[in-house]
């Protein structure tokens, strides 16, 4: 265990080494996607403006979930960037994989410390200003399970989304390609998880409950921290149970990537 | 020309062979336009009409954004810095037919395919599901399409100049990831320009981005006619004229200084 530990920070040091070698261009790179991240925000701050809230919520609140999502999804990008299933496809077709199983360490932890995009850090800024414009907006009525509750739905969302990358990347196990519509699910994903979710459709509210379980990772914590009323009339405890779902998700992801790797069979090439 | 036409051709056979792509980008695309949908309906709530856009225009505005992703190749292009890199450039560059020409009817084979399976399945489909605005004559369907074909040019024009930076930069996909992200800003790509502050509106609408994305969505709701559609059109061309004077003076100095390493 601890010197799977000590591997894996061996393989991010370089990385994450390699990356600063430029750093006027890596600063650059990552004020630009802060910047371009961030006008999204901003341009939703402008639609707003022009009316009263959003089905119920303020500018404050939408901030509140936008922050914590972009954040969490910022950070994971980061962590998981190994499994990120438009990298990994070459890696499958090219034969790296191949190399990586030959290896006598541990497959995950190398996909793992394969690959560690820096510049994610924009992202992660963006969202944590956005998070904390939010704070800025809000009365919030703290009490201390909600103080101890947001990093721990944040780590959730982070164990959430890396899921979905693992689950992204074991598909390219057989179709070598990445599918682009995963994107409804990761990209899309954290899209509606920096909404308030009761303003989408029913069909759209059941795929992100039942098939994919995002809404108990952003609308209903953010329901309970808000202090919001749930049009949808939902039992209180699914506020609570962002943990149990995030470490569920992996737990499954894990199960399919395992499954994957022993049916895997190389490219030939 | 004919040489032109017949890239066109191949590109534009080429793009329809990915049939499992295409479907799944048409699939994705779709999603999106219904999550920017919805969050639309409910920002209007009772409310009809904001600035001159209806809830019905703002709808209409998700499914024609993301409909144009693919045509317009909204989020990433990099195919000819690739070749820089590869050394594919140096073949390209002795055909006989100008580099330029050869890109830019590659990239309108690939536009076309990309909207005949991709685009327009897309935008039937979101149809079906909304009440949306239509052109209401045929001369403004008319107007739609010929500010849909000089958008592609215009922004062939801009996505063609951030990869000539591959001539000089080994990080010319940094630099176009910047630029790719300032088209998002001022396209007014994320939200309806009709939102924003005037002053941003107004600046966003005379960019080359605002020019291929904004634009044509303005001319298909009808929101500009007579006069101001004919300026309209006349800011596209004059962005086609200057990004391509702008990529043949960048193109002849970067063709002067590459350098192919031998393979």
């Amino acid at each position: 265990m601890q010197r799977a530990f000590s591997t894996l920070k061996r393989l991010l040091s370089i990385q994450i080494r390699s990356q600063l070698q430029y750093p006027l261009s890596f600063i650059m790179d990552v004020i630009g996607n802060a910047l371009i991240l961030g006008f999204y925000f901003i341009a939703f701050t402008f639609a707003l403006s022009q009316f009263e809230g959003i089905s119920g919520w303020t500018l404050g609140e939408v901030a509140f979930i936008w922050g914590i999502t972009e954040f969490s999804f910022g950070v994971m990008d980061m962590l998981f960037s190994g499994f990120d299933y438009d990298s990994f496809g070459p890696v499958i077709r090219k034969g790296r994989f191949d190399q990586m199983l030959l290896r006598p360490v541990n497959i995950t932890l190398q996909v793992l410390g394969s690959r560690f995009v820096l510049r994610r850090l924009g992202k992660v800024l963006e969202g944590l200003l956005i998070f904390i414009f939010g704070l800025s907006q809000l009365d919030i009525h703290w009490t201390l399970i909600k103080i101890l509750y947001v990093p721990v739905l944040s780590i959730s969302q982070v164990l959430f989304f890396g899921s979905l990358f693992i689950i992204g990347a074991t598909t390219t196990f057989w179709t070598m390609e990445r599918l682009e519509i995963l994107n409804i699910f990761t990209y899309g994903g954290s899209e509606i998880m920096s909404y308030p979710m009761h303003i989408f459709p029913r069909p759209i509210r059941l795929i992100f409950t039942f098939l994919v379980p995002a809404i108990f990772l952003s609308y209903f914590p953010a329901v309970f921290i808000l202090g919001k009323s749930d049009p949808l009339h939902a039992p209180k405890f699914v506020s609570f149970i962002a943990p149990l779902v995030a470490v569920l998700m992996m737990f499954l992801a894990l199960r399919f990537w395992h499954y994957g790797i022993r049916n895997y069979q190389s490219t030939g090439s | 020309m004919k040489a032109f036409l017949a890239t066109i051709n191949i590109s534009f056979r080429r793009q329809l062979t990915y049939r499992a792509a295409n479907l799944s980008g048409l699939v994705t695309n779709l999603m999106f336009a219904f999550f920017r949908a919805s969050v639309f309906i409910a920002l209007y709530h009772q409310q009809t009409v904001i600035n001159n856009l209806s809830v019905k225009d703002a709808i209409t505005f998700a499914g024609l954004t993301q409909m144009l992703i693919g045509y317009l190749s909204v989020f990433h292009w990099y195919e000819m810095a690739h070749t820089v890199y590869d050394g594919q450039v140096g073949t390209d560059l002795l055909k006989p037919l100008n580099f330029f020409l050869y890109w830019l009817s590659v990239d309108i084979g690939r536009a076309m395919g990309s909207f005949l399976i991709r685009s327009l399945p897309l935008f039937v489909v979101f149809a079906f599901f909304y009440d949306i605005t239509l052109p209401q004559s045929l001369l403004q369907w008319g107007f739609c399409m010929l500010s849909m074909l000089l958008a592609l040019l215009i922004s062939f024009g801009w996505r063609f100049m951030v990869n000539l930076a591959a001539f000089w930069t080994p990080n010319a996909i940094g630099i176009g990831r910047f630029a790719f992200g300032l088209s998002w800003i001022f396209s007014g790509f994320y939200m309806p320009l009709a939102f924003f502050p005037d002053w941003l509106a107004q600046f966003s609408r005379a960019t080359p981005f605002g020019a291929s994305i904004y634009i044509p969505i303005q001319i298909f709701l009808g929101n500009v006619q007579g006069g101001a559609l004919l300026q309209s059109l006349f800011i596209q061309c004059f962005w086609i004229a200057t990004l391509w004077i702008l990529d043949h003076i960048i193109l002849g100095c970067g063709v002067r200084k590459l350098v192919i390493q031998g393979g």
